[in-house]
């Protein structure tokens, strides 16, 4: 097994890489120790945050309009009852198959519904598939791996094998076989996507608390008598935080695109439920004819990815030397 | 060597295990009696009892778990319920389309990514860094299946240049390869990436080009040996992303591959076929991981255990 | 370095290697490497597994008609599938056969039965067999092979379509085991069957038309065991066609039978592909990769279709009901006043328009057009939502209600579609409806406990008599349970059942549209939709192909053929 140990053994090999966290700040750490004073040296000014977004603006301004489209997605998603020009449910089946014209920018549906309104209140459904089950597996990731790096011994063991299994699965045939169990729907693939992915966090977490909780200021907090569970909340997870904000942002289009696979498999989201990748998958069949039936959601979803994408990566370049191998 | 060798098998076993002991539980929390919807509507009652009893369903959980594991282990995965035929049989029918698929994608892959990796590396940050990397993430950006539409319609269908569907000849099989190796080619092109643009920060590369070498030659010469290390390992774990893109593409193109039986499977409710191609899909990642971790010990003289 | 990156260069080719090596030398070679143990791969579908190599055996498919199936076939044998006839409709014959005349009548033609004789009180049927039939293997067709057949409907492990014979004497007691023998089924001589049913049924012959009591060979069937139907080499039957080569999901491919009894077919063979993806499908069409399409399947190219290729369409009527559920056990579907008012509530012409292109017909019965019994005559239902308001508020809902549409997650995105329109439709009369996703398992045992709320399916013809679509659902308590309809009235169930019985063909006929009229239009005991129009487009160089009759979307090749 290709498992976290071998990739540790790497950068453990390279004592470098392991600089940037420590000299990191993290406010919220300083505040909650008493005895910071003791351990502050390991910090770094309390600007960095800042320092590093601007070096991302000026160095990769494709990352930083990247999130200036990931805002706008977001806000539209928010706002759709505004923005959107008409109810995404409204049918009219004398309007149905439109060509996109004044009316309907992008044209209506097989149902005469207004595309557009559908793409923008999709987004609510695609945007809520990329977030709520990236959430819960990277809670899952993360406090697994914090359990088996901090423990070690058979926690470790027995975590990291359950990591091994669950990674060992091609993740859109796993997620296929939770569909298959528990039929389609949003909640369902909820619980499908957060089983599927909650093993790659728990790797990287692992790694870095291995490491980290060798480093001096987690000595220190110790010595003086601090809870385990102090140390690995308070301490040790707030250094993982910037491979974390990085995962988080790579790991939501892949959730987004999984639901648009197990869509096109039958087994995704439900209509009347209007998420990009049913819409696709749906208007797929009207590919000839009416082809903006499908490329206009697929656009949508390419969009969405190729900025987290971007965000990501850029993040990457800036806050986080762990996951460059990721 | 040998040791680390046996060590690494040992420690495949639990989760092979595992493996099928996930899967084994998972479909059998499906709701309702599977030979209902194996049989359908014209179907009698007594003849569902009678296949019932006959597939074994009216035994505890963990006599058919531990039946199932033996028989995995002759290389038995069972009888499909739908296709009245060994589950090993038509796996293994259907396999070395999917090997094909996946190996021709993986040569398509490395290409495009180690190209895209390259050129995003030498010209960090600017507009070719942008332009190549955007492309070898568009691949990873759209759905596979339309991805696989839209160059099947161009290629196929418009240009004419390859047939619409069929895994027969090189030629048919050059669409869905590129579909499928497009699709990892964005994580390969970012690692490559992201190992250069270290690396060329390395004191060794500062001293190669302060001896005046030319910066590519540099970094064709010297930075990219060090960069394919982590991307060998990679390719590895590609295999199994690979295997779930080749769900998609085997289905678009008609490829008869390991991906439809899975699909096949769903649709028809067939719990023995998706049970053995999900766990032999599995144990081929596991083993491919395992090649991979060794080849990279074998390669690698730094890498010692322990730590 | 330089060394170094040889080595890695050589090692990633090994890697490389090592994978193609799994995949290209032989099966064995994996299982062992994965399960640590080297047993051959098990069970008797490593023929299959040897002719599937994606190279022809031997089969020169040049001049074949090239044919597409969005899946593919579970097995060749009618014992075990009930839905798979493409196949077995080619490469077997029937006892009888149906014909379709050109103003859509259709009757019942003798095939390997010449001629038949059925007593007066309609329990006896004597069947004369044509003589000097071979099977494909050389075999001698004989009433001993009838016999077997139908013993092994009953009795074969796995077996589904046992009710097309659940009315012969005996039937009962083979299925439950206590019989070895089919007690109604007697073979007077080599070329003379006689059956004797436990119960007077006038569809009995129709229902012989059905690709399910297709008939076999006694001695080849008996020797090929499981692998009947699996193994195309063992799969033989009397027909057109023979059954030649199988690779799964890739193709199946059928040959001309030279000695077919009733003459060889026009065309040498049929390769028939497996394309899950209906785009891939349409490109293919227009590409030349295909002879035939299935428009049913193809949304979107029906119409563009029928635009492009006006000349190429071949179409017949799919003859089965789409219908529309009220499950009589839920609030406030008691109400015979609410019942009607949903009939009169939901648009069928428009929902027929939007996802059929309005190919088809609105029914207003039971039994759809082309089928015997279909009356053009009966009362009609109207779209009328005032008046359905009407009605609501004379039941006492005028503020409306709210009840489930009830969604079969394995079911077409087109019914889908329509129940999201007939949720629109019944919020335009007040009345609320949820659409509720159901895996398909929990769908049909909900339905089957008669719990699920209102669903829309179709039902498609088995064999041609009103039988098959009235008795289904209205024969008896456990029949209307089991649709989720719970249609309590057991005098008009006991009249249907009744009807069975009855040997006079008009009196019959009368006697069902009359159960209709009451069901339906008295009762409004579930909505009539629509039945469809299926279309299939074929490429220029084929000749005479014509959709076969019944409900599903099997093909006979045999009439059809082919220039160049």
């Amino acid at each position: 097994m290709a498992d976290g140990k071998e990739r540790q053994n790497l950068t453990e090999q390279n004592p470098e890489t392991f600089k940037k966290p420590d000299g990191m700040a993290f406010r919220e750490h300083e505040e909650n120790i008493s005895t910071k004073e003791d351990i502050s040296g390991q910090l770094g000014e309390a600007d960095t945050w800042k320092d590093q977004l601007m070096t991302l603006i000026r160095q990769n301004k494709l990352a930083a309009f990247s999130a200036v489209v990931i805002g706008l997605i977001i806000l539209a998603a928010i706002f759709a009852p505004v923005v959107a020009p008409y109810d995404y449910l409204a049918q009219s089946l004398t309007d149905r198959l439109q060509d996109p014209g004044a009316a309907h920018w992008l044209g209506t549906d097989e149902l005469g519904r207004d595309v557009l309104s559908r793409i923008i209140y999709g987004a609510r459904i695609s945007l809520t598939i990329g977030l709520v089950p990236t959430l819960i597996s990277m809670a899952i990731g993360t406090v697994l791996g914090l359990c088996a790096g901090f423990y070690g011994g058979k926690t470790d063991f027995i975590i990291m094998r359950l990591a091994d299994v669950m990674l060992a699965f091609p993740s859109l045939l796993l997620a296929m076989v939770v569909m298959y169990t528990m039929g389609g729907g949003l909640i369902n693939i909820f619980i499908a996507l957060s089983l599927v992915n909650w093993a790659g966090t728990a790797r990287i977490v692992r790694s870095q608390t291995l490491s980290l909780k060798e480093k001096e200021f987690v000595e220190a907090a110790r010595s003086i008598g601090v809870k385990k569970w102090t140390i690995m909340f308070r301490h040790i997870l707030p250094n993982c935080l910037p491979s974390l904000i990085v995962l988080f942002t790579l790991n939501i289009p892949s959730a987004i695109l999984s639901e648009a696979s197990l869509s096109f498999l039958g087994i995704g989201a439900q209509p009347p439920s209007a998420s990009w990748g049913l819409m696709v998958v749906r208007g797929k069949k009207y590919l000839f004819s009416e082809p903006w039936l499908s490329i206009a959601p697929s656009v949508a979803i390419m969009i969405v990815v190729l900025a987290f994408n971007f965000l990501g990566d850029g993040l990457r370049d800036v806050l986080d030397p762990y996951l460059k191998e990721q | 060597m040998l040791n680390k060798v046996l060590k690494r098998i040992v420690i495949s076993i639990p989760v092979l295990f595992g493996v099928m002991l996930a899967i084994f539980i998972m479909l059998r929390l499906v709701p309702g009696n599977p030979v209902t919807t194996m049989l359908g509507e014209h179907v009698n009652p007594a003849v569902i009892e009678k296949i019932s009893r006959e597939m074994g369903l009216d035994q505890p959980l963990y006599i058919q778990f531990f039946k199932y594991v033996a028989n995995v282990l002759r290389g038995d995965f069972g009888t499909s319920y739908r296709l009245n035929r060994n589950v090993t049989g038509i796996i293994m029918e259907s396999f070395p389309n999917t090997v094909k698929l996946s190996l021709l994608a993986a040569v398509v892959a490395w290409l495009i990514g180690i190209v895209a990796g390259i050129v995003a590396a030498i010209r960090q940050n600017r507009i070719l860094d942008r332009l190549f990397m955007g492309g070898a993430l568009i691949g990873v950006s759209m759905p596979v299946f339309m991805t696989a539409l839209v160059l099947q319609y161009l290629f196929a269908f418009k240009l004419k240049w390859f047939p619409v569907s069929g895994f027969d000849s090189m030629q048919a099989m050059v669409l869905p390869a590129i579909v499928l190796g497009w699709n990892s080619a964005g994580s390969i092109a970012r690692m490559t990436r992201s190992n250069l643009v270290e690396i060329m920060q390395n004191d060794f590369i500062r001293t190669a080009r302060a001896k005046g070498l030319r910066e590519h030659g540099v970094i064709i010469g010297h930075a990219l040996k060090n960069a394919m290390l982590p991307v060998i390992t990679m390719m590895a774990l590609q295999l199994s992303s690979m295997l779930s893109g080749a769900v998609l593409t085997e289905s678009v193109f008609g490829v008869p591959g390991i991906g439809r039986l899975a699909v096949n499977a769903i649709e028809t409710r067939d719990m023995p076929l998706l049970q053995g191609t999900v766990i032999f899909t599995t144990i081929l990642v596991i083993l491919g991981n395992l090649v991979a971790d060794l080849l990279y010990n074998v390669m690698d003289p730094r890498i010692r255990e322990g730590a | 370095m330089k060394k170094k990156v040889s080595l890695i260069l050589a090692a990633s080719m090994v890697f490389g290697l090592a994978l193609t090596g799994c995949g290209g030398s032989s099966s064995e070679n994996v299982g062992s490497a994965a399960q640590g143990e080297s047993t051959p791969a098990a069970g008797g579908s490593t023929e299959a597994a040897a002719s599937g190599g994606g190279e022809a055996l031997g089969v020169d498919t040049a001049g074949f008609m090239i044919d597409v199936l969005n899946a593919d076939i579970q097995t060749a044998d009618v014992h075990k599938t009930s839905k798979d006839y493409t196949v077995p409709t080619n490469i077997y014959d029937r006892l009888v056969e149906i014909q379709v005349d050109e103003a859509g009548a259709s009757k019942i033609v003798p095939s390997l039965a010449e001629s038949w004789e059925i007593s007066g009180d309609g329990l006896e049927y004597t069947f004369h067999l044509r003589q000097g039939v071979k099977f494909q293997n050389g075999n001698d067709f004989t009433a001993e092979d009838v016999s077997y057949t139908f013993e092994r409907l009953l009795t074969v492990e796995g077996g589904v379509n046992t009710e097309l014979l659940d009315q012969v004497k005996g039937a009962a007691a083979m299925i439950d085991g206590s019989a070895d023998t089919l007690e109604g089924v007697e073979v007077v001589d080599d070329y003379t069957v006689k059956v004797t049913l436990k119960e007077p049924f006038a569809a009995f012959l129709s229902c012989l038309t059905a690709p399910g009591l297709s008939i076999y060979d006694s001695e080849a069937t008996e020797a090929a065991g499981d692998q009947f139907g699996m193994d195309p080499a063992v799969t033989v039957g009397t027909g057109p066609f023979k059954f030649a080569e199988w690779t799964f999901n890739d193709h199946l491919t059928l040959v001309r039978n030279e000695d077919y009894w009733n003459g060889a077919a026009g065309l040498p063979g049929v390769v028939i592909k497996i394309i899950p993806d209906t785009e891939t499908q349409t490109m293919m069409f227009e590409s030349g990769e295909l002879d035939v399409i299935d428009l049913d399947f193809v949304t979107d190219a029906a119409d563009r279709f029928l635009a492009t290729y006006p000349d190429q369409i071949v179409s017949g009527p799919r003859v089965g009901i789409t219908y529309f559920t009220m499950n009589f056990n839920i609030e406030p579907f008691q109400d015979v006043k609410v019942r009607k008012a949903v009939q009169m509530a939901i648009d069928r012409q428009a929902i027929l328009d939007a996802l059929y292109g309005g190919r088809g017909q609105v029914e207003h019965g039971i039994y759809p057009y082309g089928l015997i019994g279909f009356n053009d005559a009966q009362t009609k239902i109207s779209y009328d939502p005032e008046g359905a308001k009407a009605l609501l508020a004379e039941a006492g809902y005028g503020d409306g209600f709210t009840m489930e549409l009830a969604a079969d997650a394995s079911a077409s995105d087109t019914v889908t579609m329509a129940l999201e329109i007939i949720k629109e439709q019944l919020a335009a009369v007040g009345i609320h409806a949820e659409i509720k996703n159901y895996d398909e398992s929990t769908w049909l045992e909900t339905r089957k406990a008669g719990e699920l709320g209102s669903f829309m399916s179709t039902w498609t013809a088995d064999f041609n008599d009103p039988e098959n679509f009235i008795y289904t659902f209205f024969g008896n308590e456990e029949k209307t349970r089991i649709r989720s309809i719970n249609y309590p009235d057991t005098a008009v169930m006991a009249r249907v059942s009744g009807a069975r019985g009855i040997v006079n063909e008009d009196e019959r006929l009368a006697e069902y549209q009359a159960l209709e009229e009451k069901l339906i239009h008295e009762d409004a005991a579930w909505v009539p939709m629509y039945s469809r129009m299926h279309l299939w487009a074929v490429s220029k160089r084929i000749q005479d192909f014509k959709p076969v009759w019944s409900g599903v979307s099997d093909r006979n090749y045999y009439g059809v053929s082919l220039t160049e």
